[in-house]
């Protein structure tokens, strides 16, 4: 394992992400590390030298805490989202599925509706956008259609 | 977080989106700090690596735009652009610095900026 690899691993048993996040935080390191390297023996340093003046300056044992304090946990507002948005499109889904007298439409009906449409396509980019990350948007669609049988498909069965 | 920390975190910040907004155009990590270095003289010091965290904090706050290139196996660079919600961010905490350096001036009865 090269110099950087091994630098690298400890990095990487610092970190607890998930593996995408890893993989792009471990890549912008080790393409920073290369850069410094590359810039020191260009100054004259050998190898070792080069590395372990990168090292020093880059600081791993502080940018593995603040890298992992970066990345873990949601902020407020994705928390907000995360898990109202669903909640919130879900009960607008039931408010449009029930006729003022409380009989389920169908779904032609319902179909034909162009706020079906936005809250569907809502539902679809939102978290796709926010989170960029698919699975993160991925787990909010199952929270969503979970949350649709609960409150719409069931009780649309029992009228 | 002591107040030394939070102090550096939030400099840090501020000069990294207000870099961006001066050099409009996209920038890599390592680019980043060694403009930074350059434009400071060498008289900002600070551990290269925590420029990262902050630079993904930003992303992730939608103050920056953050794009992979370079091509795939060959070498790929994250670059980051200051986008509109950042440049209004850098706009106010400029504003907030001017007024507290102002006030912290009068205080000490420093002379300020005219």
């Amino acid at each position: 394992m090269s110099g950087i690899e091994e630098l690298l691993a400890r990095l990487r048993a610092q970190m607890d992400l998930d593996a995408e996040t890893e993989h792009e935080v471990l890549a912008e390191i080790r393409d920073h590390l290369e850069e410094a390297v590359a810039q020191a023996r260009a100054a004259g340093l050998d190898e070792r030298a080069a590395l372990a003046q990168a090292v020093a300056r880059l600081g791993l044992e502080e940018v593995g805490r603040e890298l992992q304090a970066a990345h873990a946990g949601w902020g407020t507002a994705d928390a907000v989202i995360a898990a109202g948005l669903p909640v919130l499109c879900a009960l607008v889904l039931r408010w449009l599925a029930f006729a003022p007298d409380g009989t389920a439409l169908g779904w032609p009906q319902l179909l034909s509706r162009p706020a079906f449409w936005i809250v569907a396509l809502g539902m679809l980019l939102i978290p796709l956008l926010k989170f960029e990350r698919w699975r993160y948007a991925l787990a909010i669609w199952v929270l969503f259609w979970g949350l649709t049988v609960l409150f719409v498909a069931l009780p649309a069965l029992h009228w | 977080m002591t107040i030394q920390e939070q102090m550096r975190k939030g400099t840090t910040t501020v000069i990294i989106l207000n870099l961006l907004a001066d050099a409009d155009r996209p920038m890599y990590g390592y680019e980043i700090i060694q403009e930074l270095e350059r434009r400071s003289q060498s008289s900002f010091h600070f551990k290269e690596g925590l420029i990262y965290p902050r630079l993904h904090e930003l992303e992730r706050q939608g103050l920056l735009h953050a794009e992979w290139r370079g091509e795939e196996g060959g070498r790929r660079r994250k670059f980051y652009t200051i986008t509109d919600a950042g440049r209004r961010r850098l706009e106010r905490e400029l504003q907030g610095w001017r007024t507290l350096t102002a006030q912290v001036n009068r205080l000490l009865g420093v002379e300020g900026e005219p």
